[in-house]
């Protein structure tokens, strides 16, 4: 007897416990699920082409220095954001993000749209110091992304796992991705015609930093900020269909 | 308190601070020329250290049966004063974040580690997981205890949860002065550190089911409920939005298994819902056990709790997509999202209500009685913060407010205001129970505490009001020709005054938490000094009513 | 069977409704459950008892 009332006590404990997980999932999974299959409906982006590895680095730096938690990109579709940073931004524009950087603040200005607006050396000196190029800035410091040499001999590996979730990549850019980090930083290096051979003709092959005989954390960054909006331009021709 | 613990025990913790410090040693080794190695060898010095001292009482004579007829609430007060610490800590990062938008050369400028993108996860990191998460967990053992009417199951498993827990924060804030994160708000630390949390999880949940299961009461008293969907849920939350792939095993660095729309929503689905579950369901049970304890009144009415207990749990999962108004998001993921949360209102509502109304009668004890005034404001604000969520999440409201300082000053309403006030005011109540006074060291202090801490979070939300809804007008500010009126640098300049007051309330905070800790620590050492002539293992039962 | 997007959101939104409604009467029929009302009484009342020691059936008041 008193063995059941034990266990059936116990019963309503576990009761208790799938009554919640039950109730909370069914809102996730509503709003979730949908979005699994919604490729279908996602703008197409045929021309989008993918981050080279130096760009992928430059992106992994800009989430290590936490950039994200001042800068957002994502451009809303308001007529001031639009008129601010540009088209605003399709989901096709993130769908090869692993994570996502839409960003949540804009302590500083969005940055979706920020590729080619400003020279290599400029993106260098307000790197280096924020306040040498805009005074008021509040902007950190990042000095040392110009010191540290960039990690290059295991991008073949990053590559390689972001194939595993979903990223197209060949086994020809991850078997050369070391090479093509090397080759884009330094147009003069051998390695550096595989670049856009394997990522196209618009990518960016240049000594981003200024120093070509090293690359430097501050190449990587630069690469990524110079091709942000600019992997597709799916998103102009949108707005401009739109405005007709 | 090592003594405290069965030899068995004692042989069971030998056995798991091996395995951990066998783990470490692999983090160490495998993760060469990666940050991931530092983090092995805090693993292996870690389980090392505990190792030692486990072996340094492991012949202690085995405790007698005796301490079964009383509550084990020895994890409790260490989580307390851990709480307290990381309270200290994350707010000193806190306030450093926040002088460095108003000044920022304030740090090392050549120093990575001290730069805001890194530092200021260890504040958001610190103050909710490490300060509030503690918090939480002290006080459920206490709760779930004296609710139940029945003992912890074991001796280890709590040591387990709370030590487990502390290295998961240590490991999250010293990864993000090295650089590693996730980049997903609230969720940055890396996959190593989220695999651990989980089996720390793993084991809070089922001392919260076992106890459950010993219990002699008949009902669960509903802040249990509140507890347990914090730790139910947030394990759902953790995992579904933490799945990752590693670069490989030598890596710190994962990548997502989600990408752009998917894992936006994933991301605030999760980060929504952290707020619901970690931040409102976990600390709603604390209110709705430690305020009619401290106004020794029961709750007004159980069923609303109940009725709202549901609500809360069903709503708040859908309300995630307000994050993400106007973005790529489908619109109808967004209306949804809009629509929950304004109803989500209600729940909210309902509860705050309801410990407010608890209170009724019993004004004269709110004057008189900081700590419980702590609870009322806690009350207040909760009912403050969530008006607010819910009008935020209004499309045309969030068109204006996102992105900007008003959404700050929003979470620090809520966590300044709602979690820490009903955390202190829990913690004042609590730990002269736990150390056996009949009240704090100094009931003076606590007034002083209040106030700082009142007055800290007003201008800290007032600031950013002002400075959130003046940003957000400016970028949507046209001139007569059809221009935008304003530059972004302009925007820049007209913050730097809200971000000065900002810093200075977030001062006022950390100081009075400064005072908390301070006053905890004179109490447990008053506890220290009388315990010499013992008075006999006999519990105080004033004490434990408490009060006057 | 070929499921679209749009029978999924369709899917979604139709259940999402029918859930919110049954869910939202289950709770307040448990809450107002004349045969619930005693142990509610109970357990509000119960954490303000002395709770110095586990076990001890309370008294109950
Ligand atoms: C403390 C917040 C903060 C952090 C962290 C931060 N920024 Fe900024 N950023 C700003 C502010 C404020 C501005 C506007 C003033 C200026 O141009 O310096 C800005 C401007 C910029 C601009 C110029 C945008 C434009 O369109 O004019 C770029 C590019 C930029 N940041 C890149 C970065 C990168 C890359 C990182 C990380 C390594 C970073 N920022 C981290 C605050 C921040």
């Amino acid at each position: 007897m008193k063995e059941f009332f034990h266990r059936r006590i116990e019963r309503n404990a576990i009761g208790f416990v799938l009554a919640i997980v039950g109730v909370a999932s069914i809102g996730g999974l509503v709003e979730i699920a949908p979005l699994f299959t919604i490729h279908e409906t996602v703008e197409a982006a045929p021309d989008m082409r993918l981050y080279t590895p130096l760009e992928l680095a430059g992106r992994n730096l800009y989430i290590r220095e936490g950039c994200y938690a001042c800068h957002s990109q994502m451009i809303r579709t308001l007529r001031d954001e639009v008129e601010r940073y540009g088209p605003y931004s399709l989901a096709a524009e993130s769908q090869y993000d692993h994570p996502m950087l839409w960003g949540s603040k804009r302590t500083g200005p969005d940055l979706a749209r920020l590729g080619a607006k400003y020279s290599d050396a400029w993106h260098v000196a307000h790197l280096i110091n924020p306040r040498d190029v805009v005074p008021e800035s509040v902007m950190p410091r990042y000095g040392w992304l110009q010191r540290n040499p960039l990690r290059i001999d295991d991008l073949g590996e990053h590559l390689a796992a972001q194939r595993a979730v979903g990223v197209p990549y060949t086994d020809a850019m991850i078997e050369n991705a070391t090479a093509d980090a090397r080759g884009q930083a330094n147009p003069e290096a051998a390695e550096s015609s595989g670049v856009t051979e394997r990522y196209g003709e618009a990518t960016n092959v240049r000594v981003f930093d200024g120093n070509p005989s090293l690359v430097t954390e501050m190449d990587a960054l630069v690469a990524y900020l110079q091709v942000l909006g600019q992997l597709t331009g799916a998103a102009h021709q949108e707005t401009a269909g739109r405005q007709e | 308190m090592i003594s405290r613990l069965t030899v068995s025990e004692r042989h069971l913790a030998l056995f798991v601070l091996g395995a951990l410090a066998l783990a470490g040693l692999a983090m160490a080794v495998g993760g060469r020329g990666d940050p991931l190695a530092v983090h092995g060898v805090i693993v292996l010095a870690a389980s090392l250290g505990l190792g030692f001292l486990v072996l340094s009482a492991l012949f202690s004579p085995e405790p007698g049966e005796s301490r079964l007829a009383e509550y084990y609430d020895d994890p409790t007060k260490a989580g307390i004063v851990l709480s307290l610490a990381w309270a200290v800590v994350g707010m000193f990062f806190g306030v450093w974040v926040a002088a460095l938008l108003a000044w920022p050369e304030l740090t090392f400028v050549d120093s990575a580690w001290a730069s805001f993108g890194r530092i200021r996860p260890v504040h958001t990191s610190g103050v909710i997981f490490g300060f509030g998460g503690n918090a939480l967990i002290a006080t459920s053992f206490h709760v779930l205890q004296r609710t139940c009417r029945a003992r912890l199951p074991d001796q280890f498993s709590p040591w387990f949860v709370l030590i487990g827990y502390n290295l998961f924060c240590v490991i999250a804030a010293s990864g993000y002065l090295m650089g590693m994160t996730q980049s997903k708000e609230y969720a940055e630390p890396e996959w190593y550190a989220d695999i651990w949390l989980v089996i720390v999880w793993v084991v809070y949940f089922l001392i919260y089911i076992r106890t459950l299961a010993r219990r002699k009461e008949p009902h669960i008293y509903v802040a249990n409920w509140y507890y347990m969907a914090f730790i139910l849920v947030v394990a759902v939350l953790h995992i579904v939005n933490n799945l990752a792939l590693p670069v490989s095993f030598g890596h710190a660095k994962s990548y997502s298994l989600f990408s752009g729309v998917q894992d936006a929503m994933t991301q605030w689905w999760y980060g929504h819902n952290a707020v619901a579950f970690f931040l409102t369901a976990g600390f709603l049970g604390m209110m709705y056990y430690y305020l009619p304890k401290r106004a020794e009144r029961p709750i007004f009415s159980y069923r609303l709790s109940i009725i709202s207990f549901w609500g809360i749990t069903f709503m708040y999962m859908w309300a995630g997509a307000h994050h993400l108004h106007y973005t790529a998001l489908p619109q109808w993921v967004q209306t949804l999202g809009m629509t929950f949360s304004v109803v989500l209102l209600v729940p909210s509502w309902a509860s705050a209500g309801n410990a407010l109304a608890t209170l009724n009668g019993a004004w004269h004890k709110v004057r008189d009685d900081a700590t419980l005034r702590f609870m009322m404001v806690a009350a207040v604000f909760y009912g403050l913060s969530t008006f607010e969520g819910s009008f935020m999440a209004i499309r045309a409201v969030n068109s204006l407010s996102h992105y900007t300082d008003w959404t700050v000053g929003h979470v620090h309403a809520g966590a300044l205001g709602w979690v820490a006030m009903i955390t202190f005011g829990s913690l004042y109540a609590l730990v002269p129970w736990m150390w056996k006074q009949e009240r704090m060291y100094s009931p003076k202090l606590i007034e002083v505490h209040f106030w700082l801490a009142l007055a800290g979070t007003v201008v800290y939300v007032f600031a950013m009001w002002n400075s959130g809804i003046i940003q957000g007008l400016m970028w949507r500010t046209y001139n007569d020709s059809g221009t935008l009126a304003y530059s972004f640098i302009d925007s820049l300049v007209a913050m730097h005054p809200y971000y000065i007051a900002r810093a200075f309330g977030g001062l006022l905070f950390l100081t009075g938490a400064v005072v908390c800790s301070y006053n905890v620590w004179m109490t447990i050492r008053m506890a220290r000094v009388a315990r010499v002539p013992a008075k006999g293992d006999v519990p105080l039962y004033g004490a434990a009513q408490a009060g006057e | 069977m070929d499921i679209d997007h749009y029978s999924v959101v369709a899917f979604a939104k139709s259940w999402g409704l029918f859930y919110l409604i049954a869910l939202a009467v289950g709770v307040t029929v448990y809450a107002f459950w004349p045969g619930n009302r005693k142990r509610f009484d109970r357990a509000k009342k119960s954490i303000l008892d002395k709770d110095d020691r586990p076990g001890g059936e309370n008294d109950g008041n």
